[in-house]
């Protein structure tokens, strides 16, 4: 499939998740960005290693949404405060199958590789270097994931149990994380710049390309379908 | 021989490819070891596996007869100190007297009154005193590495687990690592990766070769 049929459905899944507040049309979208990726080979285990490591994110959603959003039958309270309402859950829930739509078009997307991808983007009519520096942001995210776990370990090995330390020594430990990794961040840019334009980086305006993508009839099909159903789905809501 | 690092039979998978197998180590509390190998032979796993960052899939790592599995990193930390093959990833505050003060915050098995006195030492010892108040950003690779090996010493580690200490290290900055060696030598066990077999020679008791996850000898 074309890598640009690829971002329109993704697009199509990301606008369907703005527009709809509704937790079961969340949830059907959710399910058809589940599906969609099962079918171009995404990593579904990636997906659920990822959606069970921000369960938390629910819970804190959840719990804030309770505390500003007036109105609802509390579902957990202590004395007069309640902890869960029925619309804090519900609109908490809303919030937490949005970034899971966000994550299931992630997985949709590295079903291309980058160069297909970059290819796609400046076929779209967007210029090279915006899409190139996306794809390097992409291609270095595992990097930097990595950077602060290593960073996280080294501060555990220096001999400190950060989880038996209080809420705020841990967010102050937290941020030292930062500072490697942003240095880190600053040197491979530094590095990369250097790299690219010794290997000729924007030395001509235009840059023709060997990659050349091209629409099949299934690609059109889809993208019609899946432009189709997005707007009867939003003139419907 | 007293053991401080035990493994046995270990097997290790990473990504459904087994990168380490059939492991059987034991480590002396005052022993210095080396492993030695191509790259991608699991060396670096290995040593992670010991830290207990890497997970085995098989076998048992234990230090000091505990299960590496049942203990906390913070636990492993005050035992083991380890330099990563990349020493920036573990230079994470602005100056460096911050960097070598930093464990003295929050590691409460330190003594907090010798602070000042450990710190002074170690910068002694190291040769970096007139870094002191200097920025950590722009200290040169072999100060960077000295730095992130005097902030896991002033832990006061039983052992020491080094990855790849003379990568990037000139003739004098390897010699000044020589030195440091003698003179924990009999104080504190060492466990030292690298390619560097004139190094490895020099300050081994033990040297243990691996290739494609396995052990495949030892010297």
């Amino acid at each position: 499939m074309d890598p640009r049929t690829k971002l329109i459905i993704v697009m199509c899944l990301s606008t369907l998740g703005l527009f709809f507040s509704d937790v079961y049309k969340l949830s059907a979208v959710f399910v058809i960005g589940i599906i969609v990726s099962k079918i171009l080979g995404g990593n579904l285990y990636a997906l659920l290693v990822r959606i069970r490591k921000i369960m938390y994110l629910l819970f804190f959603i959840v719990v804030i949404q309770s505390f500003f959003t007036k109105g609802g039958s509390p579902i957990l309270s202590i004395g007069d405060f309640n902890i869960i309402t029925d619309i804090g859950l519900e609109k908490g829930l809303g919030y937490f199958l949005r970034v899971l739509i966000i994550i299931t078009s992630g997985v949709i997307i590295t079903t291309s590789r980058d160069r297909e991808m970059i290819q796609g983007i400046v076929q779209f009519g967007l210029p090279y270097e915006f899409a190139f520096m996306t794809a390097v942001g992409i291609k270095f995210m595992p990097l930097l994931v990595e950077e602060f776990k290593d960073t996280y370990t080294a501060i555990q090995l220096k001999g400190i149990e950060i989880k038996s330390l209080p809420l705020i020594e841990r967010f102050k430990i937290s941020s030292y994380i930062l500072t490697p990794v942003i240095a880190s961040t600053i040197n491979k840019g530094k590095k990369l710049s250097i790299s690219v334009e010794s290997r000729g980086f924007r030395v001509y305006d235009k840059r023709t390309s060997l990659v050349n993508l091209k629409f099949c009839n299934i690609d059109y099909l889809l993208i019609l379908f899946t432009v189709i159903t997005t707007f009867i789905a939003i003139y419907i809501n | 021989m007293d053991n401080f690092i035990k493994l046995k039979d270990v097997e290790c998978c990473l990504d459904k490819k087994r990168v380490l197998e059939n492991i059987n180590i034991d480590v002396g509390k005052k022993e210095l070891i080396s492993i030695t190998g191509p790259n991608g032979s699991g060396k670096t796993t290995l040593s992670r596996v010991i830290i207990g960052t890497v997970p085995y899939t098989r076998g048992t790592v234990s230090i000091e007869n505990k299960e590496v599995k049942h203990m906390t990193l913070g636990e492993i930390g005050r035992k083991i100190g380890y330099l990563f093959q990349n020493p920036d990833k573990q230079i994470f505050t602005p100056t460096v007297y911050e960097e070598l003060s930093f464990s003295y915050k929050y590691n409460k098995e330190l003594d907090t009154r010798r602070k000042e006195s450990d710190i002074d030492e170690i910068l002694e010892i190291f040769d970096i005193k007139k870094l002191k108040n200097k920025t950590t950003y722009f200290l040169s690779q072999g100060e960077r590495q000295r730095l992130a090996i005097a902030s896991i010493l002033i832990n006061k580690p039983e052992f020491l687990i080094l990855d790849e200490p003379t990568t990037g290290l000139d003739y004098k900055r390897k010699e000044i690592l020589s030195k440091l060696f003698k003179m924990y030598e009999n104080k504190l066990g060492i466990l030292l990766i690298s390619h560097d077999m004139k190094f490895i020679k020099k300050h081994s008791h033990r040297v243990i070769s691996m290739e494609r996850g396995c052990i495949t000898g030892e010297i």
